[in-house]
């Protein structure tokens, strides 16, 4: 019951057609969607705009959202729509995007850590993109593989084998850092 | 735990060095503004309307392709209304044009080909016919000329009552 409620709630504001149901809504997946839309889009700007447009599409079609069975794969397919509408309008521009605009952060004022991450982010952005999905979620969200199955609407085996190939990708990319 | 766990565990840790930041508050700003302001601007559908108005488009959509098919069909049948029939039924023998077929020729054609046997039905039949009315014509002609025939009027085609036991 208790991990229904927030669910219930949000329901609730979209059925009384309450704005405040904007508020909640984005308490509750601004964060998640804002990193998975980055790990789609490798821009932390597009993935803003992307954002932005998600919540207004939300906001347009909320009798939707109010009827739909699992509102987080409800959400999530909209933003990865959005993202893959993005990409496909800017196809070119963004492998530039990917080699020039930093979308991980390091948190100390350090020049080695801040490399690093550049290769981390390179490396990252060659993965495929269902694969990168999953590993920024569980490593940046600290999601389970349960719970990123529940927001993709995949299988918990699914996710676990992207990962598995994502990390294994990864481990030969960035061989010599390891 | 085995070596490709211990280079995953490595490759995690490196990961986690770097961070993603949270949405900032400006953005959260930005987005709700532009949310709210859309909610506002958008039209109130109520779950029940919706139903509603994909079955006022499908009686619309209905309604549109049975006017258009009425139409069509008028315009084929112009061609077969009762001007036409008149003379189509002086041609009775060529059963092909018959006035109940305005359809497109190879439609006809498939049409007639169906009715192929129950035309030799007909056609044998009124054979048949012409033949016992010529018969008859002849009887007739042939009693005018033997009125004074005592058995007159018995016709060639049944046989001659030699006497009441016959047909006992």
């Amino acid at each position: 019951m208790d991990e229904n409620q927030p669910d219930n709630m949000l329901r609730a504001a979209l059925r009384r057609n309450s704005p405040a149901a904007v508020e909640l809504m984005w308490d509750r997946y601004a964060n998640d969607l804002l990193t998975f839309l980055q790990a789609i889009l490798c821009s932390r700007h597009d993935a803003e705009d992307v954002l932005q447009t998600v919540f207004v599409r939300i906001a347009r079609k909320r009798h939707r959202l109010a009827r739909a069975r699992c509102l987080d794969a409800y959400v999530y397919r909209i933003a990865r729509n959005e993202a893959s509408r993005l990409i496909s309008s800017r196809k070119r521009e963004h492998i530039a995007k990917v080699r020039t605009e930093s979308w991980l952060m390091v948190t100390e004022n350090n020049q080695e850590l801040s490399d690093l991450v550049e290769q981390l982010q390179v490396a990252l952005a060659h993965l495929p993109q269902q694969q990168r999905e999953v590993i920024v979620l569980k490593i940046y969200r600290q999601k389970t593989f349960l719970e990123i199955s529940g927001l993709l609407g995949l299988s918990q085996n699914t996710v676990a084998s992207r990962y598995r190939y994502g990390m294994e990708k990864l481990r030969n990319l960035l061989g010599n850092l390891t | 735990m085995n070596e490709k766990d211990l280079e995953n565990d490595k490759i995690e840790h490196l990961l986690r060095r770097a961070h993603i930041p949270e949405p900032s508050p400006l953005l959260k700003e930005r987005i709700t503004t532009e949310a709210r302001k859309e909610w506002n601007q958008t039209s109130v559908e109520m779950s029940w309307q919706i139903p509603l108005m994909r079955l006022v488009a499908s009686a619309a959509a209905a309604v549109f392709i049975i006017s258009i098919a009425n139409f069509s069909s008028n315009h084929t049948l112009k061609k077969w209304r009762p001007g036409d029939v008149r003379a189509t039924r002086e041609q009775l023998p060529d059963l092909e044009t018959l006035p109940e077929m305005p359809y497109h020729p190879f439609v006809r054609h498939l049409v007639s080909v169906n009715r192929r046997p129950s035309m030799t039905d007909a056609s044998s039949l009124r054979n048949y016919a012409e033949r016992v009315r010529r018969i008859l014509k002849e009887t007739q002609q042939n009693g005018a000329s033997n009125e004074q025939v005592p058995d007159g009027g018995r016709s060639r085609l049944l046989p001659i009552q030699l006497s009441p036991d016959s047909y006992s």
